[in-house]
């Protein structure tokens, strides 16, 4: 029998749901404005936070003596999700009533352009253009660095939770020689095995890969320092005689602020100079060479990659950068965006628009972590330098590096395993003094081009020296506690 | 303080142009066909009003900042091919190193692509412009723009206009982009288009039509009189290539002569001369000089 027979229980129905229909947003708004709560009680709370600050080797070493609980984890986990949407929604909401600002702003100015003073006008120029820098760094907080920041918070806390099981299983395996058939697990054969038949067969590809890229002119300059060239060739070249390569490697340098590096198929490998300034030791960049030659002696672009669509995969890619790096600014705001410390439009060609899948990361992160070991360098270098992208700088200009890399978890781990399943290696490199000599070189290089950056001629900036926004969303390098800070007790 | 001093005052304020007293002059030195290059200082005489200013001889500045400035209007359809040949043409030819932008006009003026080392940029910035909504061509305010933003860039500038050089609606007057173009130190090249009109309807135009060719000639000519340019009206789609070719040979091959201005800042438009000879054999043999008309402060 129909409940709503009669007109009075309709009708109340109807008022019922009417107040639900109007209280609901409202009860919604409300509880998006309010910032998490932090879980209880306070000890524990506050030293799980600060374990989540620590690099990942450490916690390795350290979680299984760690003693938390799994609710404790779970009320975590729970906290870190609630304050990840807390600050996108903050960031979010900001990004509206900058838009909104702006448009009013926009509005007057056509409304009274004809009766405008100059320094009106100018006030008003300048106030629009301090209302673009923010929106692109509102934007770019809530499309990528709070998610970023907190994924990589979350993983610390699963490695926490999950590790120490993890690890003994590891050890049983070690312990009963069953690491041997793992996959990919006869390292001592590296360079002889057959990984994936057919890598001779991609060159051509690549070649026409990198002709199509040199030819929508989107790629930045490249970087034309003969140290660095030399380094970074002869580093890469070392890896790939230790690696599983068939082909020849080509590297690119391009002299742009991106921290990123890509592989195309038939072993051309692009490295961008904020990679190189961002590795703080030779077996960081190592680490993300081999990682990058592993993509190709594994073909996965080959795999996943159709010639016919690397023109769009690039521009779209160009366009992603575009969005990171300025906020999807297209004139005036790109402009005094680069100002602020987005600069460096460069190419982003992040691996997933590739065609990567998650499978083929974790591949070469295994693959990379022996052929950096075979070389000769310290395989906890990715690790590392994984872990500092994401804890410090990372999410903000490395955007594009972690946009498409989750999840860290599981990378980590994959990673850490491979480290430990390795025959034990002595002298292993972690620095070097050619290192330190390509750095010194490179900080010419990166003045050089930071100077030409700001000098930059642009039509499209019809006001000088306005004064810079009273208070910017962040600042390169500060933390994501420090760009949304949440209540603490 | 009278009212005109004020806004001269303020006019020298607010524009960059004329706060500076020195002034790099370029120019190229012809032989017929033949672009002269080697002189030395003493190859040169300057005069500036009349009387002889003293210069030295720099190398240019570099980079240079080249501006494309295309017509893409729907009225445009007879030159389309002209003008999508004369892009493609710059584009070619322009050697690397330079800053280059792109900025469209028909109804307004569009900065297409903003100041890139990347040619391909503005290759792909061109051919993601699609059909021309516009129907007007306002060449007039697209060049008074354009130099007014260039204007306040410092350095080595050069806009090269590619389009039929025909206004229908702009709100600047031909007059105030003469003026413009005298008091900002741009050197302005012009690739016409119309080659069909010019070569194989030729003998079919009518009297208005070939009033209106001549006038919109006359107009890119101004341009490049007034600043040192150089402007083709080719009669071939092909022509476009040399054109493209002869301009960025021209800009390698040009001179600057550095110096101190003395004309007064009273907006007055005052005539320059150059020449440029040597002398061999104790005869005087002098080339032509392509160089701006004067100034205007």
């Amino acid at each position: 029998m129909c409940p709503y027979r009669n007109s009075s229980g309709r009708k109340f129905t109807a008022v019922l749901l009417a107040e639900l229909v109007a209280f609901l947003p409202a009860a919604a708004a409300a509880q998006s404005r309010k910032p998490p709560a932090p879980p209880q009680p306070r000890q524990v709370f506050e030293t799980l936070q600060a374990q989540l600050q620590r690099p990942y080797l450490e916690l390795f070493e350290d979680a299984a003596k760690l003693e938390y609980n799994a609710a404790q984890i779970a009320q975590m986990r729970k906290y870190l999700d609630e304050a990840r949407d807390f600050c996108v929604r903050e960031f979010r909401s900001r990004l509206s009533s900058y838009q909104k600002q702006r448009q009013q702003l926009q509005g007057d100015l056509k409304r009274r352009t004809a009766s405008l003073e100059d320094p009106e006008r100018r006030d008003m120029h300048c106030k629009i253009q301090n209302l673009r820098i923010l929106e692109s760094q509102a934007q770019m907080l809530a499309e990528h660095a709070v998610p970023v920041a907190y994924e990589n918070k979350k993983a610390k806390l699963e490695l926490i939770e999950k590790w120490p099981q993890e690890l003994k299983r590891i050890r049983d395996e070690i312990a009963s020689g069953a690491y041997h058939q793992r996959r990919f697990g006869d390292v001592k054969d590296i360079g002889i095995r057959e990984l994936v038949a057919g890598q001779e067969r991609d060159v051509k590809d690549g070649q026409e890969a990198v002709r199509q890229l040199k030819m929508t002119g989107l790629l930045p300059p490249e970087l034309d320092n003969p140290v660095i060239k030399k380094y970074v060739n002869d580093l890469a070249q070392k890896i790939a005689r230790h690696s599983d390569l068939r082909v020849p490697l080509n590297i690119t340098l391009l002299n742009s602020r991106e921290i990123n590096a890509f592989a195309l198929p038939g072993g051309f490998l692009f490295l961008q100079r904020g990679l190189l300034e961002a590795v703080e030791d030779e077996a960081q960049l190592a680490g993300v060479i081999a990682h990058e030659i592993a993509h190709v002696t594994g073909r996965h672009g080959n795999k996943l990659m159709k010639r016919a669509t690397i023109a769009s995969i690039i521009y779209q890619a160009a366009q992603v950068a575009a969005v990171i790096l300025t906020g999807g600014a297209a004139t005036l705001g790109a402009y005094y965006a680069l100002q602020y410390g987005f600069y460096g439009l460069g190419l982003v060609l992040s691996l997933d628009l590739l065609g990567v899948s998650r499978e083929f990361e974790l591949e070469a992160d295994q693959l990379g972590v022996q052929y950096a070991w075979n070389a000769g360098y310290d395989p906890s270098g990715f690790i590392r330098f994984f872990d500092r992208m994401a804890t410090r700088e990372g999410y903000v200009n490395g955007a594009s590096w972690f946009r498409t890399h989750p999840p860290f978890y599981a990378r980590m781990v994959q990673t850490k395993r491979e480290m430990m399943f390795l025959p034990p290696k002595a002298g292993l490199i972690r620095d070097s003094e050619e290192f330190r000599r390509m750095k010194q070189e490179l900080g010419k290089v990166t003045a050089q081009a930071e100077e030409e950056e700001k000098n930059k001629p642009s039509l499209l900036r019809p006001v000088q020296g306005c004064p810079a926004p009273d208070k910017l969303e962040y600042k390169p390098g500060e933390p994501i506690e420090k760009i949304c800070p949440l209540p603490s007790y | 303080m009278p009212a005109a001093l004020l806004l001269m005052l303020l006019t020298g304020l607010l524009t960059a142009e004329p706060q500076t007293n020195t002034i790099s002059l370029y120019l190229s030195v012809e032989e017929g066909d033949r672009l002269i290059a080697g002189l030395t200082e003493k190859n040169f005489r300057l005069y500036e009003a009349g009387r002889p200013v003293a210069f030295r001889l720099e190398p240019p500045e570099s980079p240079m900042l080249v501006t494309f400035l295309v017509e893409h209007s729907r009225s445009s359809w007879l030159y389309r091919n002209d003008i999508d040949a004369a892009v493609q043409a710059f584009l070619s030819a322009a050697p690397e190193g330079h800053w280059y932008s792109l900025v469209t006009f028909a109804h307004g003026t569009e900065v297409v692509k903003d100041f890139t080392r990347r040619i391909g940029e503005l290759r792909a910035a061109y051919a993601e412009l699609g059909a021309p909504l516009w129907q007007d061509i306002d060449t007039y305010d697209a060049v008074y723009d354009t130099l007014d933003k260039l204007e306040l860039l410092p350095g080595r500038r050069v806009l090269i206009v590619m389009g039929s050089g025909f206004d229908t609606l702009s709100a600047r007057t031909l007059s105030e982009v003469q003026k413009k173009m005298e008091s900002v130190n741009v050197t302005a090249f012009a690739a016409g288009a119309g080659s069909s009109l010019r070569g194989m309807y030729e003998p079919y135009l009518g009297s208005a039509a070939r009033l209106d060719l001549t006038q919109a000639e006359a107009f890119l000519n101004m341009l490049a009189r007034k600043s040192g340019g150089q402007a083709w009206f080719p009669k071939f789609e092909t022509a476009y290539r040399d054109i493209a070719r002869a301009v960025f040979l021209t800009l390698q091959n040009q001179y600057r002569l550095v110096y101190q201005t003395s004309l007064p800042r009273d907006r007055k438009f005052h005539r320059l001369r150059v020449e440029a000879f040597q002398i061999t054999d104790d005869q005087r043999k002098d080339f032509r000089v392509r160089v701006r008309e004067g100034w205007r402060r």
